[in-house]
């Protein structure tokens, strides 16, 4: 066992792990995290899904001890219980939600494009969506709320000043 | 189990020299972790390697050099790469998801050397050059002295990949991938297919061909006898035909969860025909926008 | 004001999208244990020797235990077949041999991988061999298992026939005799994983006599029945609280995991815990059942249909869950689309196989039942040169026409004016026209139901006017009671949405209900629900009336106001009400359930017809159009549309997500799912790299066309919705492939490789 140093949705912290636990696992079990969720164990279907330095990393094939030192986000991090993000509030208003155990994986990969890429399109989403399972909603739902977010930020003006960069 | 994350390449290759066999090394760990979840490894120590921060680059001074640690994400974003060898590109989009992508490195799909393993296909066809480092010294394998079979390569327990290099793209030359799979994506490939073709200056005539497969063997294989089969052609019907047929005799097929060995070999000639249609099209598109 | 009708937010997805949702996985408790179950690794064989002295002796092992701990109980859903552990005999894989408990779940996974088992193997049975009627007796003890519903309730089976119904109307054999041709297909189709995104679990902890557990299940009932007869216990014994479900599909109806992880906190004395690994619930899940179809149709002389005659061949897997009912449904699809001038004999079995249980799955056989049916059709119309959509819509059943079993579908003209509806929204001609090099187009339509049986929903009053409904049934993501039953009683009492909370389900606490099953808890708990609301309702006003002086007929509750109809000033709050009731004739809360009227048949129809009608039907048409690619023989939908049959939408958001996720599902059936069983009787897929779900990228937005004609009986008229575009999804496809390539499609699902030796076949003849 060694002691890992996390960064845990802005919060340091520091986990006994042995090298082949899992992040999932370690969030999980130990940092009592549970709204990131396990669904295959292999990679295949993303509801483990949380930010590593702002990249979608399936947690359950990451070992703990790897994301030392590092900014690690997971839903619980993307905004205070009730306060909903963009993303968040378009899955509550538009059916992008049923079961939900997919939801938080879909939520934390979304968020990560939406930051890097303000305005996808249809297809961009989809790509980006393609380590994620959902089996119960067939998709649309959670496509369209990825496009409504996309759309009020494009229609948002500019700031002044923004565009000078 | 042990877990060293080391920050140079020194301190890993020192590392590696000490542990031995009872390391492993841990890119972006997406084949390492699965394979410790199932039990089919056991080291005593990971070997973690993604923050060597010299081994992440891509570069372009004169030629293209992946560093082991480039991820999937990063290759299929790059300019160089996405502009004269966007068959890597589209194989390193098509490894899993965004989720393994933004973490599954070059190094560790050549290492893994799994018969499936998708950038292999690019690589062959565009004659890549590995970097090998240990305690004890440098050397370079070509990516095919590298693979010696299923799940084996070349590379020492003590050794690390370093880095990749990649043979300049000339006039007249373009690649191409297809990967076959059930769904349009997250998909082992039933079979991967990489082709680099040439044409003389009367866009007609092929003078180099290079084709790889992945999938349709213990390892991934360049296929001579079918290269050879298209060069000197104008890409006829029957050269077409005498190529596929040559790559289906060199591919060594069996039925497996994914399909059967029936279907990849019907795949076979399919698939080339479309990646050779590709190639060409791309060396008249680009002619043409020139002129 | 929300209302019925409206899109209004789940109330559930609040908590889901930021991660809060506590899931039956998620659940702990203080002390908790581990426990890790060793599972049959073959399909069949005797057990010879069992050592678990190794597994003892690891630290950190509490517990091991097996066939020789358990009660001499049996147990099912509707046949007592089944025990807690393999007893003597393996009869799939996966099937549970121990259970090792321990404090953390690495240890009780070393302690399972320390158990030595001898298995003698014996050869495995699947289904082509148990039809074969050679084959080895699963069960040697069957004529001594009892039904659930008793020895009274017994039904045909024999042998390896876990179940027959026989529907042999007069009349069938001189018809063939006589045609003039005879058209027939033989259709095969694999299983279909549930693939829940939350794998199963559960948390059962033991004191006082009794078993609590903390699970996420679609019927809470059934599980502590089944936990109750596993446990040789009466079911009062057994408490099962429900936690929010990641999924269930019908995978989660039946107990899995519950009844281990009881015993084992008995034995322990300690809260026990118990999940299954993706790898466990592939193997163990009840899968959608794999079958094959026989389908003839006598044709006269002037391509006349004089009569049909139906086999089906159902796997049961190794012991009967839900499927013996299911063996019936083949006598209800198969009258309900086209009118024949002659009869139709239906003879379906059941098999018991060494392969796991099969059971449940969204739409259930009506998949490849469907499937068999319209491809069966769409060979008739081709044979007789007749256009496909023009031969449907010249034989479909009409107002008043007879199911197979006698029952008189009122309404079935409803399925003509989908097909109108159809026309509005993809004029055929236009649609044939429109299609490209290797694309083709499909139709499927037919008649669904909504399950029937009975649930129970206590509406209650708060102090601050807000509304509590209790009920045993189950949120499985479908919205059925984060929407539905929520926008009812918020309707029908006035008060807004986000002030109705449903309470999850607790056997101890919440009244009986059957489960989110068959498209039933919108339908059935909605109606109870309702009628409680009404009684809660009357009850305020009777207090109201008091209060504000006025007549009970008077009075109309309005943004949760009590306000005198015509003159809004003279008004006071639900919650004022709801507190000077507390103190007069008591707090405001009633209770009520309902169950579907029974439905007249024909008991002459056939034997061992274990379910009889469909309840509350509904009428479905669906055309799918899709391109094959030809380099692979992959097959992409590039146009679904559903024309579909609702009653009335209480959430139109909600309904399409249904429609959309369902459809889903049935691509998945038709292109990309199945679970095949191997030479060994072992599954092939065992992962979900192996088994391919479909992705965002596979999936096209469908097109909806809802149909309302509200439901006499159910809540503001709403029918089940949650099902039906399952049902026909693969239908729809597969006559979609058959027309672009021009050929039968037999097999569900049609792969690359299928398709690709068409495409081969074809060149080869060019
Ligand atoms: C869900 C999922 C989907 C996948 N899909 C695909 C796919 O479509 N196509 C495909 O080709 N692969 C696929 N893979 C496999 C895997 O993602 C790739 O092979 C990836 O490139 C491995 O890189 P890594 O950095 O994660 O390797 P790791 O897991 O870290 O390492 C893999 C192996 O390489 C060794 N290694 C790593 N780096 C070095 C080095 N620099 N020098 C020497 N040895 C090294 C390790 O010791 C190990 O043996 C998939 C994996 C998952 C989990
Ligand atoms: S649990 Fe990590 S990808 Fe499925
Ligand atoms: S909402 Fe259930 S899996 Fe996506």
């Amino acid at each position: 066992m060694m002691s890992v140093s996390l960064n845990i949705n802005g919060r340091d912290r520091s986990v006994n792990v042995d090298g082949a636990d899992t992040l999932l696992d370690v969030l999980r079990e130990q940092v009592g995290l549970l709204g990131t969720k396990e669904g295959c164990v292999e990679g295949e279907c993303g509801a483990c899904t949380v930010l590593i330095d702002g990249a979608p990393v399936d947690s359950c094939i990451y070992a703990a001890a790897a994301a030392g030192g590092r900014q690690v986000t997971t839903i619980e991090g993307l905004a205070r219980p009730g306060d909903y993000s963009p993303i968040q509030q378009a899955f509550i208003d538009g059916g992008g939600v049923q079961c939900g155990f997919c939801t938080p994986g879909f939520i934390v990969t979304l968020t990560a494009l939406l930051r890097r890429n303000p305005d996808p399109s249809r297809d961009e989403i989809n790509n980006a969506l393609s380590g994620n399972i959902c089996r119960c909603t067939g998709y649309s739902q959670i496509i369209e709320a990825a496009l409504l977010v996309a759309a009020a930020a494009t229609s948002t003006p500019t700031p002044a000043g923004a565009v000078a960069q | 189990m042990d877990f060293r994350s080391l920050r140079s390449l020194d301190e890993v290759l020192a590392a590696l020299a000490e542990l031995g066999d009872a390391a492993c090394v841990l890119a972006g760990g997406t084949d390492v972790m699965v394979q410790l979840g199932r039990g089919e490894i056991a080291p005593q120590t990971l070997v973690h390697i993604e923050h060597v921060g010299e081994l992440s680059a891509i570069s372009c001074n004169g030629h293209v050099r992946l560093g082991a640690t480039a991820t999937h994400s990063s290759i299929a974003e790059s300019p160089a790469i996405l502009n004269s060898y966007g068959s890597l590109a589209a194989a390193a989009a098509s490894v899993g998801g965004w989720q393994t992508q933004s973490v599954g490195t070059i190094g560790g799909n050549i290492a893994n050397a799994s018969p499936a393993a998708d950038l292999l296909p690019p690589l062959l066809v565009h004659g890549a050059v590995v970097s090998l480092s240990s305690a004890s010294g440098s050397r370079t394998l070509s990516i095919d002295q590298l693979l010696t079979g299923r799940r084996s390569t070349a590379c020492a327990a003590d050794e690390l990949i370093v880095a990749v290099d990649l043979e300049p793209v000339g006039a007249r030359t373009a690649d191409a991938f297809v990967k076959v799979g059930r769904r349009s994506a997250m998909e082992v490939s039933i079979v991967a297919l990489a082709v680099r073709l040439t044409l003389d200056e009367t866009m007609t005539t092929v003078t180099d061909a290079r084709i790889a497969l992945a999938s349709c063997g213990p390892m991934a294989f360049r296929a001579t006898e079918a290269e050879a089969a298209l060069i000197g052609t104008t890409l006829d019907d029957d050269a077409l035909r005498a190529a596929g047929a040559a790559l289906g005799n060199r591919a060594q097929l069996i039925d497996d969860v994914r399909a059967t060995a029936a279907y990849r070999r019907r795949l076979i000639p399919r698939v080339l025909g479309k990646a050779v249609a590709e190639c060409r099209q791309t060396i008249v598109n680009r002619s043409e926008s020139q002129t | 004001m929300t209302m019925v009708g409206d899109s209004i937010a789940r109330s559930d997805a609040g908590a889901k999208v930021q991660g809060g949702a506590m899931y039956g996985v998620d659940h702990r408790e203080v002390g908790m244990l581990h426990g890790a179950i060793l599972r049959s690794p073959v399909a069949a064989g005797r057990i010879v020797s069992l050592d678990t002295s190794a597994a003892e002796a690891l630290a950190g092992v509490y517990l091991v235990c097996s066939a020789a701990d358990q009660p001499e109980t049996m147990a099912g859903w509707v046949l007592k077949d089944q025990r807690l552990f393999a007893t003597g005999n393996v009869r799939f894989e996966g099937e549970p041999i121990a259970l090792v408990v321990a404090e953390d779940r690495a240890t009780a996974l070393a302690g399972v991988a320390a158990i030595a088992l001898v298995i003698d193997e014996l050869p495995g049975v699947d289904l082509e061999t148990a039809c074969s009627s050679e084959a080895r007796v699963i069960h040697p003890d069957w004529q001594s298992y009892v039904p659930a519903g008793g020895e009274a309730a017994d039904y045909p089976r024999r042998g390896n026939v876990a179940a027959e119904m026989r529907a042999e109307p007069a009349g069938v054999d001189e018809a063939f005799a006589r045609a003039a041709q005879v058209i027939e297909d033989r259709f095969t189709t694999n299983r279909q994983y549930q693939a829940y995104l939350e794998p199963k679990a559960a948390v059962a902890t033991y004191a006082d006599g009794r078993y609590t557990i903390h699970t996420s299940v679609q019927h809470p009932y059934n599980v502590r029945e089944r936990v109750a007869q596993l446990l040789g216990v009466r079911v009062s014994a057994v408490r099962v609280v429900g936690k929010t479900i990641g999924g269930g599909f019908g995978g989660k109806l039946d107990a899995s995991v519950e009844p281990i992880a009881a015993f084992a906190a008995k034995l322990t004395g300690r809260p026990v815990k118990i999940r299954n690994t993706r790898t466990e619930d592939i193997l163990t899940c009840p899968s959608r059942e794999n079958a094959i179809v026989t389908m003839r149709t006598a044709l006269d002389a002037d391509g006349v249909m004089i009569a049909r005659d139906v086999t089906v061949e159902m796997d049961n897997g190794a012991f009967s869950a839900e499927m013996p009912w299911l063996a019936s449904l083949p006598l209800h699809i198969l009258g309900a689309i086209y009118e024949l001038a002659g009869p139709t004999r239906v003879i379906s079995r059941l098999w018991y196989t060494n392969t796991a249980p099969t059971g449940a799955f969204r739409g259930v056989g009506g998949t490849y039942l469907y499937m068999a049916l319209e491809q069966h059709t769409d060979h008739i119309a081709n044979t007789l040169l007749v256009d496909r959509l023009q031969f449907r819509r010249a034989h479909l059943i009409h107002d008043g026409s007879a199911s197979l079993s006698g029952q008189v579908l009122g309404d079935a003209g409803i399925l003509a004016e989908g097909y109108d509806e159809l026309e509005r929204v993809a004029p055929w001609q236009q649609v044939l026209a429109d299609l490209k090099p290797w694309q083709g187009v499909g139709i499927a339509s037919g008649v669904w139901m909504t399950n029937p049986m009975p649930g129970q929903a206590t509406v209650k009053m708060n102090e601050d006017g807000t509304v509590h409904v209790i009920t045993g049934a189950t949120e499985n993501g479908s919205g059925a009671l984060t929407m539905g039953v929520t926008q009812i009683v918020a309707h029908e009492l006035g008060v807004n949405a986000a002030n109705v909370y449903v309470t999850m389900p607790d056997t101890d606490v919440s009244g009986y209900d059957a489960g989110s099953q068959g498209s039933r808890t919108t339908h059935i708990v909605g109606r109870a629900a309702l009628d409680a609301a009404i009684e809660v309702k009357r009850q305020l006003f009777d207090v109201a009336a008091n209060l504000l002086e006025a007549d009970p007929a008077d009075l109309t509750i309005v943004d949760g106001r009590v306000s005198v109809v015509g003159s809004p000033a003279v008004s006071i709050d639900i919650a004022d009400v709801a507190n000077a009731a507390l103190w007069t004739v008591g707090a405001v809360a009633a209770t009520s359930s309902y169950t579907s009227p029974a439905i007249p048949f024909d008991a002459g129809c056939g034997s061992g017809v274990l379910f009889t009608t469909m309840s509350t039907p509904t009428y479905h048409v669906h055309m799918a159009v899709v391109e094959i690619d030809p380099v692979t023989g992959r097959v992409k939908i590039v146009r679904y549309v559903v024309i579909q049959e609702v009653g009335r939408a209480i959430n139109p958001v909600g309904v399409r997500g249904q429609i959309q996720g369902a459809v889903t599902q049935g691509i998945g059936l038709a292109l990309y799912e199945s679970l095949r069983i191997g030479a060994d009787c072992r599954y092939l897929e065992r992962s979900l790299e192996a088994y391919r779900l479909p992705l965002a990228l596979d999936i096209p937005e469908v097109e909806i066309v809802l149909m309302e004609h509200p439901d006499t009986n159910g809540p503001f008229g709403a029918k089940g919705v949650a099902e039906p575009a399952v049902v026909f999804a693969p239908a729809a496809i597969i006559n979609a492939v058959s027309h672009a390539l021009g050929r039968s499609i037999t097999a569900l699902p049609v792969t690359p490789e299928e398709v690709l030796s068409i495409i081969e076949e074809i060149e080869g003849e060019a």
